[in-house]
């Protein structure tokens, strides 16, 4: 998702209020046990209304549904062989009604990467538990990006955690600003981010405004640090 | 050698078996090829063979033209990865083949003796050709001599043996010249001199458009033979690996009724699967990042938490540098701090790991009820010495942060001095 803002107001599952719930999501994983235990360690703020295990049938469901959110395995069989990043690839006129958060057993780099790069707005593994994947699919549907530790921890190996590695204005793409890499460091850490708020003292709003900013400049960097760290483990 | 019912259904590649074989091979191997008894092929060989010199030219050609190998084995290695079994089994060394030189000079013997029966039973045989027919075959057998596995794989891997080289150099000689004798008996020796410049020339300018091509293959052949290495390194790392899941399972089978105990082999094993499938495996001694990795792995398999169950540590490591005395008194501390978060907090246990320009930090958290800082009695050795103490002495610093609501997160940094640098993400 390229566009900084969607028309949508931003919901996070910290705010006592959350309307239109609850929200529709399709499961895209090849392992049915998994999708089984994905469908019920989910809350009632969301419901899964279709589920799809290869990457030609998710492609199919998911225009089909035209759901909120796709909750979207890494490793899929079929199509081209690209994964879960070849479905992004080919849904991407669905950007703007549909959001998708990667959710995958694997934690190496060049999954993750690719996936956002490709156009994830979030990242989890499969080892989070129900409430917290409920969390983020409620967060993902509100705008925001979700991030996990690891996540963030990539962030910062491809950014660069040095002073020189900062960017002097918040637009630059290639760098992190000092209060972005803070929160990143917090989340790496294991902060939730009402944690980051009230250890930065900031709102959760302003984080989540930093972390979507993250988000995209790893979508868009052409960083010549982000290639060579990319080349350096084979990914992209 | 797999014998015909044991073998797949479909027809196996025709080879010379290494064990089983009489003469070259040829018939154990026709035998598994076309899946009939041995014996009967052996049968129909041998006449072949006293019928005439055709059934022995036969023989030998197939001798000489069938690869040697198992042919169950090769079928094997062509199978799709996909569709094999992992592992391998165990591995057998096989008696080494018969050395294709000897059995050159057993045919030339044995064409001189057929030569000289024939002249003795009166059999009018024109000697002249058969001096250029035998420089032919000699060369001929120096040359294909090259031809044998173990040769043919060094000249492959690039390590030719000068030896080898003066052979097949010398076989080509030697078949020149016999070719020559053989088509310019009774001309001019001038004239067989410059006919043979001729032929030196025609094969030149051959030989000339050919290189490339041969150049090529050769690097398409290694190249193929460094990625089939390469490949069957994976596939026993494979078998390693669902080996050592099998025998977790198994454990998980038998002790089933202890929950505790399953969510701990389940945690150590699927840590070692994510350590080989999803980073790469430095060599020891040059990663904090992998040292770290170690570390916890240790915690989380010797560590059980307040409630008694595995504690899982939730690590991220950003950037990486060679270990160093004082990486080691940090990875000490860290240990412990990660043995207390276990013990005395609550999961989850997060554990952070930057490798700076100018410093080392970690960060271990845990979501526990915290503890006064400052209540630390002097004498509880834990906290105070095996934490702080330890980095302190490295000229680090250590801080416990520590609420009832956000849990403890102690903070060890150390200074990284630029020798030991090794560069982000390296």
């Amino acid at each position: 998702m390229t566009e900084p803002a969607t028309p949508r107001t931003p919901r996070t599952p910290d705010d006592a209020a959350v309307p239109d719930l609850p929200v529709d999501v399709v499961l895209v994983d090849d392992h049915l046990m998994f999708r089984a235990g994905v469908r019920a360690s989910l809350d009632e703020r969301v419901r899964v209304v279709a589920e799809a295990a290869t990457v030609d049938e998710a492609v199919e469901v998911i225009g089909a549904h035209v759901p909120r959110v796709v909750l979207l395995d890494v490793h899929l069989p079929g199509g081209a062989g690209g994964g879960g990043a070849e479905v992004l690839t080919r849904l991407a006129h669905l950007r703007g009604s549909t959001t998708f958060l990667a959710l995958s057993v694997s934690d190496a780099a060049q999954d993750v990467v690719a996936v956002i790069r490709a156009g994830a707005r979030g990242y989890v593994t499969k080892a989070i538990s129900g409430p917290d994947l409920s969390d983020a699919v409620v967060r993902v549907a509100g705008g925001d990006a979700v991030f996990s530790p690891r996540l963030a921890g990539f962030v910062l190996d491809a950014f660069g955690t040095a002073p020189a590695d900062l960017a002097v204005h918040d637009d630059e793409l290639d760098r992190l600003s000092a209060r972005e890499q803070e929160v990143m460091r917090l989340i790496a850490r294991g902060f939730s981010y009402r944690e980051v708020a009230s250890e930065l003292f900031i709102s959760i709003k302003t984080v989540e405004t930093h972390v979507s900013a993250v988000l995209r400049k790893l979508q868009l960097s052409s960083r010549h640090e982000l290639t060579r760290w990319a080349a350096a483990r084979r990914l992209l | 050698m797999a014998s015909p019912t044991l073998a797949p259904p479909d027809r196996l590649p025709l080879r010379r078996p290494e064990s089983g074989r009489w003469v070259g091979g040829v018939g154990a191997g026709l035998a598994v090829h076309l899946d009939v008894p041995v014996a009967a092929v052996r049968a129909v060989l041998a006449l072949l063979a006293l019928s005439g010199p055709v059934g022995l030219a036969l023989y030998v050609f197939w001798w000489v033209s069938i690869p040697s190998g198992d042919a169950a084995d090769v079928a094997r290695d062509t199978a799709p990865a996909a569709r094999k079994k992992l592992s391998r089994g165990l591995v057998v060394e096989r008696a080494r083949a018969l050395p294709l030189t000897d059995v050159a000079v057993a045919v030339l013997l044995l064409a001189g003796a057929v030569l000289l029966v024939a002249s003795r039973n009166g059999m009018r045989v024109d000697v002249r050709w058969v001096l250029p027919v035998l420089v032919v075959l000699a060369g001929v057998g120096l040359a294909w001599s090259q031809l044998d596995k173990v040769e043919r794989g060094r000249l492959l891997s690039g390590g030719r043996t000068p030896g080898g080289l003066v052979r097949l150099v010398a076989g080509v000689v030697l078949v020149l010249v016999g070719v020559l004798l053989l088509v310019g008996r009774g001309e001019p020796v001038g004239a067989l001199v410059t006919s043979g410049a001729a032929a030196v020339a025609v094969l030149g300018g051959v030989a000339i458009v050919l290189a490339p091509w041969w150049l090529r293959l050769g690097a398409q052949l290694r190249f193929e033979r460094e990625a089939r290495a390469r490949e069957s390194e994976r596939a026993d790392i494979a078998a390693h690996l669902h080996d050592s899941v099998l025998q977790t399972l198994a454990l998980i089978r038998r002790g089933s009724g202890d929950a505790d105990q399953v969510a701990r082999l389940a945690r150590a094993q699927e840590r070692e699967l994510r350590e080989w499938l999803y980073s790469d495996r430095p060599v020891a001694g040059t990663s904090v990042a992998a040292d770290l990795r170690a570390v916890v792995a240790e915690v989380e398999d010797g560590r059980a938490g307040r409630g008694g169950p595995a504690v899982a540590v939730d690590t991220v490591v950003v950037g990486d540098c060679a270990p160093s005395a004082t990486t080691t008194a940090l990875l000490q501390a860290t240990r412990e701090a990660l043995v207390n978060a276990v013990a005395h907090g609550a999961p989850p246990v997060s554990l952070y790991l930057e490798v700076g320009q100018d410093s080392i930090d970690v960060f271990v958290r845990d979501r526990g009820d915290g503890f006064d800082v400052d209540a630390i009695p002097t004498d509880r050795f834990g906290v105070r010495e095996s934490v702080l103490g330890r980095v302190r002495r490295r000229g680090g610093e250590a801080t416990i942060t520590s609420s009832p609501d956000r849990g403890t997160e102690v903070h060890l940094r150390v200074p990284h001095e630029p020798s030991t640098e090794n560069g982000r993400g390296a």
